[in-house]
This record gives structure tokens, C-alpha cells and sequence, in this order.
């Protein structure tokens, strides 16, 4: 009988467990999606660039199971406020305690079970299509990767029914020590506010402090190494912590004491409810603040890392094609590219070496890169050096003098007289009188420079199978990588995009979990506020009146965090500045992606608590 | 100019469908108060009274009839309108208080003249008058949390004066109280209604508040069923109301 009751009273507050629904299906998703990659160890290993690639996703296990914890308890706990009074009622009727207990551990252990299953789904769903986006833009094989991957779905399945289980009996415990009269009045207990002048100044002066030594160690991580990673964790956590604990109360309190400002139309309503709210919601804007800062600081760390595989590749050529005896299709297809700069180059080849032509390459020096011994990206120079010499050899040679060092760079990078395209054959300068005498064919190399390198990736791949070709056809033997600026790219994008795609993954995930939490939290306590909007609607507000303050009030709820979190990325990403040499290089794009999904989470939100507080018109 | 700040004429409220059951909560109910009068309105539970309250006071829709305030035809008025005629013409004062209890004392008096646009230059003298009536000039700074049941009613009375309405309506405003505080109150509504000449009207079913108006009217089933006036003394009020009530339970 009470079974059936229970029943049918979750039928009628649909929308309060929708919400819960909601809330459970996001979390076990998201877990799941990030073990489909923790867990794939062999993929993760093969493709990353960082060796404690595995131990970094351990940590990240762990804080993503720690943070889901705190999450299911603020569900279950939610759901423990939609049923105590109607549980209260019960027992006033005459049903036994023990009863209600079990009624309460099936009805949360319910809902868990539905969500685990929904959130399966929905997380398969996901991680094969971010999976798909990310190795599709990335032009990332991505071999190895399953979005449905059974190890995974086990730990997930254990993880959630153990946690379940957990807070059922949390949840049937709770109600079972209350008394019939507490659970009766829940909802009529008020809260309380408590500050204090001296305990603020120290939260605020703490928290600065540590964060200041924190960003100090991120900014100067190549000094710290491990040490900084520790030292940055331990002191920017719980400095964040503190910002939401005391700077953001007192603001808000200092707002309020602006009595024009307050006394303005429904804004004293407004900050009042934020004020309140902050106390309460402290520690989840804190933890919302550090998934930010993680998620997003993953996205940006993978997108920074493509944009590096661009800039290390420019860093040995300068010329950004280099194509040896162009064919028909070459010539239409070097046609279409829109060069800066444009060289040809003669030479000619025999069965042992090839000749460049002295005056050729001396009327028009390539440029090389140069790099300097600072610390700092290679800069494109001119060859200057005079060659006076009749022949000139870029190996040790009896009868030809040796090649000045910017030329051999010059030769063997820029024009790719390199191993690669010609074998072992020995590589000579002539002056015309000498290289008029080998009898060969006169053959050609052409050398430019464009605007935009990765523009013309389609070109530049076409023009690499052609040279693949020729350098077969002059080595007699299979080859698989001819050199030049595009071998190179292709090469770094080959190591780096494992990592990239790993960085997108995971930063898309946290930022799903992350304003999830806090939509969640708000959503569970805006029960306490239907009353409030009752009233004022009954004091003459208007409608869109109220709409704008819960607009509003929510809107900087949702602002705090953000701006904690990006600046934590901003400053965070120095980490990075050891290995990647722009890393601020596009943050747009990661930035755009987080806002984006943090406004259609903000939305929802406030689209879902304005149908829990607002009372119907009649 | 209207004598009376209410005028209602052949209410009715029914509820549920034409082809169901239907309940006539309210049922061609005409009556009027004039301006300055202190009105009691009472009744057994399910007599109506709360539903006459929440359509005078723009919360419900009746079904067919008129509702003038202060001249307004209010039930011609659409949503927001309504919102704002409440703002502007009624004050509140309700059984559970209804304080905001995340706003100081001072801001929920002043809350009604900030949704006015009135600037905060002026709402200041105009909080501090009224508190000042009621004597909770002391508490301004506190949350209703801090504060006793009376002072909370106080505060709520205080918050229904504060943008001078054109009435007050008071839905059981001593049923949260005890005696002592109940009768506190009782006295300073009769203050605001003699010195102020403010109109009240208040929804009751304790005899004793009841006599401190000026004038009940009955209701039973929905309709209008018998109007005593207060001619001596406030005890003798007191027995003629007790009277009418052993009256309805014959």
C-alpha cells in the first residue's frame, strides 16, 4: 500500500525528479566517458606525448570520483527534501518507522538505478560522438579508441550502484532519526546569516596568498618541475576555496549596503538572495570554479598544442615548398597556390651524385632559419656567404672544397638534398663551366613561401605523393617520408594529436560535469524559494519583474565561478609555456566552446527554476 | 468622487467545469465599505471568507460580478496590470507573516516603494515613519529570523502601510499571535484606522479580533448572510458577535 503511495506521489512531482533525473543521468554519463579513455590504457599510452600520461589520468580519476560523490549526495539529499513531509505525513498515519526507512532506501535506490541505466546510454552516446568531432577535425585515426568499452562500463555500473546503495542508506537513515515533528516543519526552517568583520579579512587576505604563491609556481614551472605541480595544487585549491568562502560574501554585502543601489526597483530582493545563496553555495562554486579551471585549461592545453605543431614545424624550414622536378599536375597545382616568394633552382644528377648550379642558387639565396642561443623561435636569414670556389661538396670530398655551414643548411633542408629524396648520392655545388660538362638532362627544384601555411594542406599533400614518387624513382626503393616543411608537420601532428584529442575529451567532459554541479545545486535548494516568489507576486510584482530578478540573481551566481576559473586558465597555462611555444596562441576557440556550453547550462537552469518558484496565474 | 473604497457587486466564484461537479464558493455576493472603514469579515472554515479575500485582492478571478477599488474596476484588469494595482493600492498583511527572510526588516518595509521607482532619498523618511507608528524603529537592522512573532506582524504591518494603500486587507493577522500581542495588534490597526483614516479589511474567525472593527459582515456557503455594526462598547461587540456565532451552529 505505502509502495503504491509512494508511487503515485513521484508521478505528481514529476518535475522535482525530472530534475534529479537530469542531474544523476549528466553525472554517470560524464564518469563514463572519461573511463571509456582512463581505462583504454594502451591508447592512451601510444598516443600522448607526456609519459605520466597514465598517472595523469589516475589523478584525474580520482578527483572526477571524488567530485561525483559530493554530487550524488546533493541529489540524494535533494530528493530527501522532496519526500520528508509526505514521509512525516505517513507516520503521523500511523505507519512504522521502519517502514518509511525502506521506503526511502527503495525509492532513492530507484531513481538511482534508472538514471545508471539512461546515463549508459547517454554517455556511450556522447563519447562516440565528441570522440568522432575531435578525431575528425584533428584528422586523427584515433585507432584503438571505443566509445563502448566494457571495462569501463563495469566500473561505472559498480561505482554508481555502490554509491547508491551508500546514500540510500544515508537517505533512509536520515529520515528514520528524524522525528515525526521535524519532518513535518522542514520546510519551515529559516536560514541563518553569520559574518564576521575580523574572520572576512583574514578569508580574503589567505585566500590572495595562496593564490599569489600558487600562480607564482605555475608561471615558473620549468624551475619547480614536480614540486610546482604540487605546489600550485595545494595552495590554488583551497585559495579558491576561500575566495567563495569570504571575498564573495562581503562584495555582495558591500553592494547591499549601496542604498541606492539596493533600494532600486527588486534588486535589495535580488541581492538578498544572492547573499543568502553564496553562504550556502560556497564550497560548490569553489569546486564549479576548479573544473573550470581544469576543463577548460584541458581544451586550451589541446588546442594550444595544435597550434604548436604549426609553429615547430616552421621552425627548421623557412621555404614552405620545395618541389624537385615538378610534373604537369605539380606545375597546375603549384599554379594554385598563392606564393610570397618563389625560387627555381637547376641542377643535374648522375648515377653517383647531383650538381647544383653555382649561379643559380647565388642570384637567388634561400632563406634558412637561424636560431640563436636565447631561447627564442629561429629567424629566416638569407644565405650571404660568398662561394669563390669552383666546386663545392656538402660531404667531405678530395677534389671539391668544403661547403660553408649556412649553405649546407641551406642544401639540405630548404632545397631538400637530403638522404631522402636522393639516397646516398654525394651532393655538389658547380659554377656553369664545370656543370656544363656533365652530360645529364638539366633538372629542376622549385622553392616558395606563402602567407598561410596550413591553408594550403590539401596542395602540399598532393605535392608530397609526387615527390614521394620521384624520390622512389631516384633511390630504387620504397619511401615513405621525402622531407621538406610538410613531412615535418605531418610528423608532429602524428605525435601531438593523441594528446590534443585527449585534452578536448577531457576538457569537454569536466565543463559538462562542472556546470551540471552547479545547476544541480541551485535547482535542489530552489524549493525553500517558492514561498518568497509567492509573496512577492502576492505584494503586487510583476511577472517579468521577477523573471529579470531570477535572470539576474543566477546569472551572477554562474559569473562568479567563470571568472575565477578563467583566470586560473590564464595564468595556469604559463605551465605550458616550457613546451609550447604560443600558448595563448587561438584561446578563443576553447574559450567560445566553454561559454557556449556554459550559457545553454545556464539557461536550462533558469528555465527550470523559474517552473519550480513561480507561482501559476491564474 | 466614490464614497467607497470598495464596491462589490453580485460576485461569483464557482470552481470546477461546467459538466463536472461545480462548488460555489462565493455565490452573488454584493456589499460595500466606505472609505475609512474598519470592515471584519467572518465565518466558519469553508464558508468562503479566503476566497472573498484572494478575488478582492486580485490573487483569484471570479467568475462573473464586479470588484471596484478606490473607483478601479479590477476585474476587467489583466495580469500585470493587476500586479501592479496590488503595488500600488493594497497593502498585505497575512496570518505567517510572509517577510522576506533574506531582507533586513528595513528592506522588506521598503520594498514596496523600490518596485514603485521611489528613490531611496525618500524611501528612507518613509520607512522610518511608519516604523515609527508601529515602534519596531529599533529591530530595522535585524532579520525577521531574530525578531518575535509580534514584532514579524509588525513589520508586516508596517510594510503594508509604508506606500499609503488605498487598503489594507489582513488575512488572520492574529492567528500566528498570543493573546497579548494579538490584542497589541488589534489596537494598532484601530490607531492606523482612527488616525490615519486608513480602510481595513480583515478576513477573521477569532471573536475577540473581530470586535475591534467597525462593522461584520457573515458569510456562510458562500453568500452573505447577516451585517451587525458596532453601536457601545467593544465587550458588548464582543457578546453580539459570540451571539451571531451560537446563531449559525443552531
Amino acid at each position: 500500500m505505502l509502495l503504491k503511495l509512494s508511487f503515485s506521489s513521484m508521478r505528481k512531482s514529476f518535475k522535482d525528479y525530472l530534475v534529479l533525473l537530469f542531474g544523476l543521468t549528466i553525472s554517470i554519463a560524464i564518469f563514463y566517458m572519461f573511463q571509456t579513455l582512463a581505462q583504454n590504457k594502451a591508447f592512451i599510452e601510444s598516443n600522448a606525448m607526456i609519459s605520466q600520461i597514465v598517472f595523469i589520468f589516475h589523478v584525474g580519476s580520482f578527483i572526477l570520483g571524488a567530485i561525483t560523490v559530493f554530487y550524488i549526495f546533493y541529489a540524494t539529499s535533494f530528493m530527501l527534501t522532496l519526500r520528508q513531509k509526505e514521509m512525516g505525513m505517513y507516520m503521523t498515519l500511523g505507519a512504522k518507522k521502519g517502514k518509511i526507512t525502506q521506503l526511502m532506501f527503495f525509492e532513492t535506490f530507484f531513481i538511482g538505478i534508472i538514471s545508471l541505466v539512461i546515463g549508459i546510454v547517454i554517455g556511450i552516446g556522447l563519447a562516440m560522438g565528441v570522440a568522432e568531432l575531435f578525431m575528425w577535425q584533428l584528422n586523427f585515426s584515433g585507432e584503438g579508441f571505443e566509445a563502448f568499452y566494457i571495462s569501463s562500463l563495469t566500473t561505472t555500473v559498480i561505482f554508481y550502484i555502490a554509491l547508491f546503495v551508500l546514500t540510500s542508506i544515508v537517505n533512509a537513515w536520515q529520515i528514520g532519526r528524524k522525528s515525526v515533528l521535524n519532518l513535518l516543519r522542514a520546510d519551515q526552517k529559516q536560514d541563518q546569516i553569520k559574518t564576521n568583520g575580523l574572520k572576512t579579512f583574514f578569508g580574503v587576505f589567505f585566500a590572495l596568498i595562496l593564490i599569489g604563491v600558487g600562480y607564482y609556481a605555475m608561471m615558473n614551472m620549468a624551475e619547480f618541475k614536480q614540486f610546482g605541480v604540487i605546489l600550485a595544487t595545494v595552495t590554488i585549491i583551497p585559495g579558491t576555496y576561500l575566495i567563495f568562502i569570504s571575498l564573495l560574501p562581503y562584495f555582495i554585502k558591500k553592494l547591499k549596503q549601496n542604498r541606492s543601489l539596493n533600494e532600486k526597483g527588486i534588486n535589495s530582493f535580488t541581492l538578498g538572495q544572492l547573499r543568502f545563496r553564496m553562504l550556502n553555495l560556497t564550497k560548490v562554486l569553489g569546486t564549479v570554479a576548479m573544473l573550470i579551471a581544469l576543463g577548460l585549461g584541458a581544451m586550451t592545453a589541446g588546442i594550444s598544442f595544435y597550434h604548436n605543431i604549426e609553429i615547430q614545424s616552421s621552425m627548421f624550414h623557412a621555404n614552405d615548398v620545395v618541389v624537385h622536378q615538378p610534373d604537369n599536375e605539380d606545375k597546375e597545382i603549384l599554379e594554385a597556390i598563392d606564393f610570397t616568394e618563389e625560387n627555381v633552382y637547376h641542377y643535374k644528377a648522375d648515377g653517383k651524385s647531383v650538381y647544383f648550379l653555382k649561379e643559380d642558387l647565388l642570384n637567388n639565396p634561400p632563406g634558412i632559419k637561424k636560431f640563436t642561443d636565447q631561447f627564442e623561435l629561429p629567424k629566416t636569414v638569407r644565405v650571404d656567404k660568398a662561394l669563390p670556389d669552383e666546386k663545392y661538396s656538402l660531404y667531405e670530398s678530395e677534389n671539391a672544397s668544403g661547403l660553408p655551414e649556412d649553405w649546407q643548411q641551406a642544401l639540405s633542408t630548404e632545397l631538400n638534398a637530403s638522404y631522402q629524396m636522393f639516397g646516398d648520392k654525394d651532393i655538389f655545388i658547380y659554377s656553369t663551366t664545370a656543370y656544363d660538362k656533365i652530360p645529364t638532362d638539366e633538372l629542376q627544384v622549385t622553392l616558395g613561401k606563402v602567407d598561410d601555411f596550413t591553408n594550403y594542406l590539401p596542395h602540399l599533400e598532393k605535392l608530397n605523393e609526387g615527390q614521394l614518387q620521384l624520390a622512389e624513382s631516384y633511390r630504387g626503393e620504397n619511401v615513405e617520408v621525402v622531407g621538406g616543411k610538410y613531412s615535418n608537420y605531418i610528423a608532429f601532428q602524428a605525435i601531438a594529436s593523441g594528446t590534443i584529442f585527449m585534452g578536448l575529451f577531457l576538457g569537454i567532459a569536466f565543463l559538462m560535469m562542472m556546470a551540471s554541479v552547479l545547476m544541480f545545486k541551485l535547482l535542489s535548494s530552489a524549493g525553500s524559494d517558492v514561498s518568497r516568489y509567492n509573496m512577492l507576486r502576492k505584494i503586487g510584482v510583476r511577472k517579468g519583474l521577477l523573471v529579470k530578478s531570477i535572470y539576474r540573481e543566477l546569472f551572477l551566481l554562474f559569473l562568479f565561478p567563470a571568472l575565477v576559473g578563467l583566470v586560473h586558465v590564464l595564468v595556469g597555462m604559463q605551465m605550458f609555456s616550457f613546451i609550447i611555444i604560443e600558448p595563448y596562441a587561438k584561446i578563443w576557440i576553447p574559450i567560445s566552446i566553454f561559454l557556449l556550453i556554459y550559457g545553454i547550462y545556464y539557461w536550462i537552469t533558469v528555465q527550470m527554476y523559474k517552473r519550480i518558484v513561480l507561482p501559476k496565474e491564474i | 468622487m466614490n464614497q467607497h473604497v470598495l464596491h462589490v457587486k453580485n460576485l461569483n466564484k464557482v470552481y470546477g467545469k461546467k459538466s463536472e461537479n461545480q462548488y460555489h464558493a462565493l455565490n452573488n455576493v454584493s456589499f460595500d465599505m466606505a472609505r475609512g472603514e474598519f470592515v471584519g469579515i467572518m465565518g466558519s472554515s469553508g464558508a468562503g471568507k479566503t476566497t472573498l479575500l484572494n478575488v478582492i485582492s486580485t490573487l483569484d478571478s471570479a467568475t462573473s460580478g464586479t470588484i471596484e477599488i478606490a473607483g478601479t474596476n479590477i476585474t476587467a484588469m489583466k495580469q500585470g496590470q493587476l500586479a501592479d494595482f496590488r503595488s500600488e493600492q493594497l497593502g498585505f498583511i497575512f496570518q505567517d507573516f510572509n517577510l522576506l527572510e533574506n531582507l533586513t526588516v528595513y528592506e522588506n518595509i521598503a520594498l514596496p516603494l523600490s518596485l514603485q521607482g521611489v528613490s531611496s532619498k525618500k524611501i528612507k523618511p518613509s520607512v522610518h515613519k511608519v516604523a515609527g507608528k508601529l515602534g519596531i524603529e529599533a529591530i530595522l537592522e535585524k532579520y525577521p529570523v531574530t525578531i518575535s512573532g509580534g514584532q514579524k506582524q509588525r513589520a508586516a504591518a508596517a510594510r503594508a502601510l509604508v506606500h499609503e494603500p488605498a487598503m489594507i486587507l489582513a488575512d488572520e493577522p492574529t492567528g500566528a499571535l498570543d493573546s497579548k500581542n494579538a490584542k497589541s495588534l488589534m489596537e494598532t490597526l484601530v490607531h492606523l484606522n482612527e488616525n490615519l483614516d486608513t480602510s481595513i479589511m480583515l478576513v477573521t474567525h477569532d471573536p475577540l479580533s473581530a470586535s475591534y472593527c467597525q462593522r461584520i459582515l457573515f458569510i456562510q456557503d458562500g453568500k452573505l448572510f447577516k451585517e451587525i455594526h458596532r453601536k457601545n462598547s467593544r465587550t458588548a461587540f464582543h457578546q453580539e458577535i459570540l451571539d451571531v456565532l451560537a446563531e449559525f451552529a443552531e
